[in-house]
């Protein structure tokens, strides 16, 4: 194989989530009715966002090396602290700040916060006390759901604050600004992995750790920042979660952590670390949020929603494994 | 040799009852490459891991640069310019030639006080550094996992000239190369050896330390048993050091 066939092969695996984003589109476009319409996509860029800003921490941790299953709970933990301390009805204790527009930062500040201590919590074990991060953020998974359901005591937060309710109502250019900020995350965060050192340390910590950890990289330090970023942003997640739905319920966000999975590994981050960048990360959310428009679309049954998810996740674990062949082949 | 790099003085290491270094002296010069042979079990890699900070000494002695020098990590080692070249533990596979070369020095400019790549700058050195020391990889761009061994080899040789080593430790650098690919990498340690860099090379076949070393050091349970010039020995002689049937004349023997 002449090394131009290879770079050009090469370059198809590593944006084949753009060529299936736009081949799905084209088909839904063309098969379900009503499919292709401007307010279609506005949709799906809208419904993304929440998804969208959860993969990119769920991303980091495996571009670097490692895992992170607690992004789902963390999201919920955060909206509920929003609820509770930011809605007017339900369990939500309606706190005013004046001037108002303070509660945006204050919401964001409680929600990232949350993640981000959770994040290092996680780290802390994983990284320095060298526990198995699958197990861990399992467990982080679970118990801080828990969390979720204790503090809420199975009830709903309703009736968010207007001052933060704006960012679902505002829009510029037919697109909620909650989106913009998911969109803005992805340059911000797809920037900070390619572009500076700390990005491209943890895609090396990934694809070699000893030979990082060799060259002087402080691989514990960016591996545990790597988890608070990966909590904080889970908790901006949350907070956009809380805004979406204008309040919080026990069980929001179950099942995201399904699909942020599939979406960034469908998005080209591979599971075996050290592979994989965040536009590709945001064509695979793009991606899952389009069939997920079809299936509304189509008027699918609830349930079969979540078969659909199910073979999507495992699709695309399918597909990561037949590419890391594909690669060793091509090396 | 003219200036001493590094000089190793009754160093003996035991892993409990193990003797496995009973007094080691010899010296390195600067841009000397001095090829260790010996038996299996002989002390060789004991030996490199305590001069790389690896592993501590006993007891013993050791001087670099005329200074009394004892690494406690392979990181203390490696910022004083020590350091030893395994394969696949030095580089970054799943990155391309330029990130590697940089490895955890990368070039920056700060813009609003954030530090971004300077990739063009990075890009022009390495090509630099890899050209002038007659290494043919296509593109620097190039991920290191499409290159062959030997060109991963001549990444880390010349990583580690560029960014100021001194003493070089190579525990049999060749074991997964081709002919080809050896007589390169032998060609790259003379390289780096013509840039003052002393070169410890840890080697089972008499024939690679015949074309690379200056001097040949063999050790046999944990002692010297020869250390002699390259041009006054053959390959015979130094089997029967390795072996053990020391023959007159071979060079001066470690105290035991
Ligand atoms: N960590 C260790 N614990 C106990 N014994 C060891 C250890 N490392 C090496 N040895 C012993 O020290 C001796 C020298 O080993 P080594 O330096 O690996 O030899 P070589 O590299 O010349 O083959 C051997 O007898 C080996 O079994
Ligand atoms: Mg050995």
């Amino acid at each position: 194989m002449t090394p131009r066939t290879r770079k050009s092969l090469e370059s198809v695996l590593d944006n084949l989530v753009w060529f299936m984003l736009i081949v799905v589109l084209a088909l839904f476009s063309a098969l379900i009715p009503n499919y292709f319409q401007i307010g279609i996509f506005t949709n799906i860029i809208e419904a993304s966002s929440v998804l969208g800003v959860m993969s990119i921490g769920l991303a980091l941790v495996i571009i670097a090396g490692h895992m992170d299953l607690s992004v789902e709970s963390v999201a919920a933990l955060a909206a509920m602290a929003v609820g509770i301390l930011f809605c007017s009805a339900g369990i939500g204790m309606g706190i005013k700040l004046s001037p108002q527009w303070l509660m945006i930062p204050a919401s964001l500040l409680v929600a990232c916060g949350i993640g981000a201590l959770i994040g290092l919590f996680n780290g802390f074990l994983v990284v320095k006390l060298k526990m198995s991060a699958f197990i861990i953020t399992l467990a982080s998974f679970i118990w801080v759901r828990g969390i979720v359901l204790a503090v809420s005591g199975g009830r709903s937060a309703q009736d968010l604050d207007p001052a933060i309710r704006w960012f679902a109502i505002e829009r510029v250019a037919g697109i909620p600004l909650s989106a913009w900020i998911a969109i803005a995350c992805f340059v911000v965060f797809s920037v900070l992995m390619a572009k500076t050192p700390f990005g491209r340390h943890l895609v090396m910590i990934g694809g070699n750790e000893t030979a990082a950890y060799r060259a002087g990289i402080r691989v514990t330090r960016n591996l545990i920042i790597a988890f608070v970023l990966a909590g904080a942003i889970a908790g901006l997640a949350g907070w956009l979660l809380a805004i979406r739905t204008s309040g919080a319920t026990a069980n929001l966000g179950v099942g995201l952590l399904f699909n942020a999975f599939a979406a960034v590994v469908i998005g080209g981050v591979s599971l075996k670390g050290g592979v994989g960048a965040l536009p590709g990360v945001y064509a695979g959310v793009l991606l899952l949020s389009s069939i997920n428009t079809a299936i509304n679309l189509m008027g699918l049954p609830a349930n079969y929603t979540q078969v659909i998810h199910g073979f999507l996740v495992l699709a695309a674990v399918l597909l990561d494994t037949f590419k890391q062949r594909l690669r060793q082949r091509l090396a | 040799m003219t200036e001493k790099l590094l000089v190793l003085n009754d160093i003996r290491k035991n892993f409990g009852a193990i003797e496995a270094l009973k007094g080691i002296s010899f010296s390195i010069g600067k841009g000397e490459v001095v090829a260790l042979l010996g038996d299996n079990g002989a002390g060789k890699s004991t030996l490199v891991k305590i001069i790389s900070g690896g592993l501590q000494p006993t007891s013993g002695q050791m001087l670099f640069e005329g200074e009394e020098f004892e690494a406690k990590t392979p990181a203390e080692a490696k910022a004083a310019g020590i350091e030893t070249v395994y394969q696949d533990l030095s580089l970054c596979t799943n990155v391309d030639v330029v990130a590697n070369f940089f490895m955890g020095r990368e070039i920056t400019r700060k813009i609003a006080g954030i530090p971004f790549l300077d990739e063009r700058a990075m890009e022009e050195i390495t090509t630099k550094a890899l050209t002038s020391a007659g290494t043919r990889i296509p593109s620097m761009r190039t991920k290191v996992e499409h290159l062959s061994g030997g060109q991963r080899q001549a990444i880390e040789l010349n990583r580690f000239a560029h960014w100021g080593g001194k003493l070089l430790l190579l525990d049999e650098p060749f074991a997964a190369l081709g002919v080809e690919q050896t007589r390169r990498g032998l060609d790259m340690i003379r390289h780096v050896a013509s840039q003052g860099i002393g070169v410890v090379i840890i080697t089972h076949i008499m024939q690679q330390a015949f074309q690379v070393a200056d001097r040949i050091v063999v050790i046999r349970h944990g002692v010297v048993a020869g250390d002699v010039d390259r041009t006054k020995t053959s390959p015979d002689a130094v089997i029967e050091m390795i072996t053990g049937q020391t023959l007159t004349g071979a060079g001066p023997v470690g105290k035991q």
